[in-house]
């Protein structure tokens, strides 16, 4: 039970350093809302809830000038808040997504090259 | 409007968010509340249970008003940073005082020396060097606490600089995959 909540954190961990990226990469697919925008990422596998919501991590990106927004009609529905990337949330994203990828593969060579042998009792 | 956004309007209001800016967040809350809710999806599951701290930590993060500090482990950090901080910069401050008004009084060593030249005293950090009836402070032995605590004073003020930069950068929110 403790090492299943020990992977949950450092699945957390993980993800948070890359969640703004992973906000702008969905943005960057097409305008969305907020609801939406989990929508996206829960296709993908990312949940996200309670005060990590969306909400917050938008506000940053809205405040820093990396996403603009408007408001629009949804499908027969409410005004909504859209948001799309800006410029410089553009140019955030390609950096953001490079320096992914080259901590991944650093990552993935240390990590391929284990072996371990679990013994059960 | 929903019980969640209900909570948010009253710790925005709380928090003195302006009310157009409230008004505009509460519209986009209940708009994507009521789409989560009709796909059977709770605020809960959507927001979590603690629409109060939600409300402060969107609000600071769109910096219309300060991050809350209660979040995460840092709800006493903020206060032992400020008291840190206060007494660093009062320790720093009554030593230079001291060191400027030259209280409490240095150790002189005075001694009556024949006037061979004329030139302006000499200052130097403990103290200073006077011709003529050469008042002698360089060998002032009481003043060293005094640099020594204003020297702990700068770093524990630079120390706390870069402890406030570090508490500044507010943290993501969380995930689970």
């Amino acid at each position: 039970m403790r090492h299943m909540v020990v992977d949950s954190q450092r699945r957390t961990e993980l993800l948070r350093g890359v969640l703004d990226l992973c906000l702008l990469a969905v943005m960057n697919e097409g305008p969305a809302y907020g609801y939406e925008m989990t929508k996206r990422l829960r296709d993908r596998g990312l949940a996200i809830v309670g005060e990590g919501s969306i909400y917050p991590l938008l506000g940053r990106l809205e405040r820093d000038g990396l996403v603009e927004t408007y408001r629009a009609a949804g499908n027969a529905g409410p005004m909504r808040k859209y948001y799309r990337p800006s410029s410089t949330g553009r140019l955030a994203l390609a950096m953001g997504v490079s320096e992914w990828r080259a901590a991944r593969d650093s990552v993935d060579a240390v990590l391929a090259q284990v072996k371990v042998e679990v013994l059960h009792d | 409007m929903t019980d969640f956004v209900a909570q948010c309007r009253l710790e925005w209001k709380r928090l003195g968010v302006p009310e157009p800016l409230a008004e505009e967040m509460a519209t986009e809350l209940a708009a994507d509340l009521s789409e989560a809710e009709a796909e059977g999806v709770s605020a809960e599951e959507f927001l979590g249970a603690d629409a109060r701290s939600f409300a402060a930590s969107w609000a600071g993060e769109r910096g219309i008003v300060p991050v809350p500090a209660g979040r995460a482990k840092g709800r006493r950090r903020p206060f032992a940073l400020v008291a840190f901080t206060a007494v660093a910069a009062i320790v720093l401050i009554v030593t230079a005082l001291l060191l400027l008004t030259g209280q409490p009084r240095a150790t002189l060593t005075a001694s009556e020396t024949p006037e061979t030249h004329h030139q302006l005293p000499a200052v130097t950090p403990f103290g200073s060097v006077g011709t003529g009836r050469h008042v002698l402070l360089l060998g002032n032995l009481a003043a060293p606490v005094e640099w020594i605590l204003l020297i702990f004073a700068i770093v524990a003020l630079g120390f706390a600089v870069w402890l406030w930069s570090s508490w500044g950068r507010s943290r993501p929110p969380g995930v689970s995959a």
